[in-house]
């Protein structure tokens, strides 16, 4: 599948390829997307890989659970109704083409 | 050291001289023996980049709730309630969720201009000194501060703070940490959150006190006094001693690659990568333990249930095949993330803070001083083991830091033109004054076929010494001494009539003053 992560630069960073069952942050991370750290290696504990969702894909990706939302709190003033952290957001065939709004944490 | 190359690896993190530059060491761990056991302390040391990061990762076999230092683990104490760097799930989840609502990077960036400021008033002074030292300047000062903002410490009580946080995890030289389970227990601050609980205000101990978070049983609660007292005194433990160490590093290896920091100087956007790869060359926190809860296999090697596993952080950020060249500092490397704050549900949760206070200080540093040398007379390495880094970083900086430091050597070149002195042979007594106190040696020295030779006694051994050199009326030997722990030291000293003084350098100990007189 691939998925189009839009940089705080403006820069538009599409994968390809990636393998059903990858979280999106450590494909982001094996490219070098600027502002996904994921710090924390996708344990939902550190808020560095904020993204909010393109709203026309909102829907297929879905919400945030509560442990995710307790996450987002660390990053509350740039949270929004479609902010997930995309390392809880695993690659599967209904998102391709899926589009991404990086949300730098710091 | 070819003998060295060809016995087998040997690490463990409380040999000094291991300790003070690890990385060789570090290299022949990741070829050779990636799962390392080391029989003398009995812990296994994994060093590659990707057992060290599935590793932190595997927060069912690698376990933090025996605690995350081999001394810890070994000492087998229970940590109090609230350290939650020594906790596991349900519990290490309610814990530090109570403290990642307030631990946020936005608030983190708040604090951005009183850094700036601070950074300002620390170096302004300095700027026509010539002289800078990274630690005692700026790292043992400004974390603390910031933390201590945070936390609401009033600005008197600091420094008190910092010394008992440095003091909890500086060890003996050589030897392992001693966990004494009172020095955790933030009893420090009781007084000072009785204060605050009738004095609220707007910073994190205010918020702690009144914080609800759900528990490990799914109540809602408020934090009980001593997970509070636990949790604020790991924050000032944390918060002051690693970014001390960052702002260490950064000094030092900026000093050693000039044309880097040049161009870092005229392209100050490049900052934050710099403090990235700082973090990744020298990371202040180079190794995590874990208590191991299953029989697991890593590398093809068994680790059994029950043993202590030190994942080599230090080490995995330099492994070649996560960074090309992994022992180059290079600012301009492919950005890869490195695993300097950790991993997994332990990652540290100061890495906001701490990338913002190491980026503040680099911008304020290059404001003012673009070109600096370290002072490596007067640099000291620090004894602590869970984190590492400088106790001093003492700096030449711009003319005025060239001019103290030629000014040094020709002080030194000068000593040497005195008159010569009659016979240097026979024994004299010796005195260091090491920071234990002074230490009486007995130095023989005899001329055998023309050359100078002879032996120093001291600590109840004799060794011989070696490269003794007299020039007028400087002398310089050397003696490679077995206690209290193996270290080359280097004499040098100026000889006047029947007593002589000067300095010893005791590896990366320092140097330290010696008299002696003719017995």
């Amino acid at each position: 599948m691939k998925v189009t992560f839009v940089q705080a630069d403006g820069e538009e960073r599409t994968i390809d390829n990636i393998a059903p069952g990858t979280p999106l942050m450590n494909a982001a991370r094996d490219h070098g997307v600027a502002g996904i750290l994921g710090d924390c290696g996708g344990s939902c504990a550190c808020g560095t890989c904020h993204v909010h969702v393109a709203p026309e894909w909102q829907a297929a990706v879905g919400d945030a659970d509560d442990v995710e939302l307790a996450a987002l709190d660390m990053v509350a003033h740039v949270q929004q109704a479609n902010s997930r952290l995309c390392c809880q957001i695993s690659a599967r065939e209904e998102l391709d083409g899926l589009r991404l709004i990086v949300v730098p944490a710091i | 050291m070819n003998t060295r190359d060809s016995a087998p690896v040997y690490f463990d993190p409380y040999n000094v001289e291991i300790w003070s530059d690890p990385y060789a060491i570090y290299r022949r761990l990741r070829e050779e023996a990636p799962v390392y056991y080391n029989d003398q302390h009995d812990f296994y040391a994994c060093s590659r980049f990707e057992d060290v990061e599935r590793g932190l990762m595997d927060k069912e076999t690698f376990i933090n709730g025996r605690g995350n230092v081999l001394e810890v683990i070994k000492a087998n104490v229970q940590a109090p309630a609230g350290i939650f760097i020594m906790e596991d799930p349900p519990i290490h989840t309610a814990h530090r969720g109570a403290l990642s609502r307030i631990f946020t990077p936005k608030n983190m960036s708040m604090l951005e201009p009183k850094i700036r400021d601070f950074c300002a008033r620390s170096l302004d002074p300095l700027i026509d000194s010539g002289q800078l030292d990274f630690v005692a300047d700026l790292g043992a000062k400004m974390p603390m501060r910031v933390i201590g903002m945070l936390l609401g410490i009033p600005d008197e009580d600091l420094e008190s703070v910092r010394q008992s946080a440095d003091a909890k995890i500086r060890t003996e030289r050589g030897q392992p940490m001693v966990f004494a389970q009172e020095t955790a227990s933030g009893e420090d601050f009781a007084d000072y959150i009785n204060w605050r609980e009738k004095h609220p205000s707007d910073d994190v101990m205010t918020q702690l006190l009144h914080a609800e978070f759900k528990d490990e049983t799914g109540t809602m609660r408020k934090l009980t006094r001593g997970e509070l007292l636990a949790m604020i005194n790991m924050l000032a433990t944390a918060g002051n001693e690693t970014t001390n160490r960052l702002i260490g590093w950064t000094g030092k290896v900026l000093a050693e690659h000039p044309e880097q920091r040049r161009e870092i100087a005229k392209n100050p956007g490049m900052i934050p990568a710099v403090i990235e790869e700082v973090l990744r060359f020298e990371s202040p926190g180079p190794h995590a333990a874990r208590y191991v809860t299953r029989d697991v296999e890593v590398q093809g090697v068994k680790i059994p249930k029950g043993s202590s596993v030190d994942f080599l952080i230090g080490a995995a950020n330099r492994d070649h095949r996560r960074f090309v060249d992994g022992d180059r500092f290079d600012v301009k490397r492919q950005a890869r993330p490195h695993l300097a704050f950790g991993y997994g549900i332990h990652a540290c949760m100061g890495a906001a803070l701490a990338r913002i206070e190491g980026r503040i200080a680099l911008e304020e540093v290059l404001k003012r001083f673009t070109d600096w040398e370290v002072d490596y007379d007067n640099a000291e390495l620090s004894s602590a083991t869970a984190v590492r880094g400088w106790e001093t970083m003492p700096t030449f900086t711009g003319p005025g830091g060239r001019a103290a430091r030629d000014a040094r050597k020709a002080e030194k070149a000068a000593s040497t033109r005195v008159e010569p002195t009659a016979s240097v042979e026979g024994t004299w007594n010796v005195v260091v004054k090491s920071p234990a106190g002074p230490m009486p040696t007995t130095l023989l020295l005899e001329r055998v076929n023309g050359e100078l030779t002879g032996s120093q006694s001291g600590q109840g051994m004799t060794t011989p010494i070696t490269d003794v050199k007299v020039d007028g009326n400087n002398i310089v030997w050397k003696n490679e001494v077995k206690q209290p722990m193996k270290m080359k030291l280097q004499f040098s000293g100026v000889i006047n009539g029947s007593e002589m003084s000067g300095k010893v350098k005791a590896g990366f100990m320092g140097s330290f003053p010696f008299t002696g007189a003719k017995a």
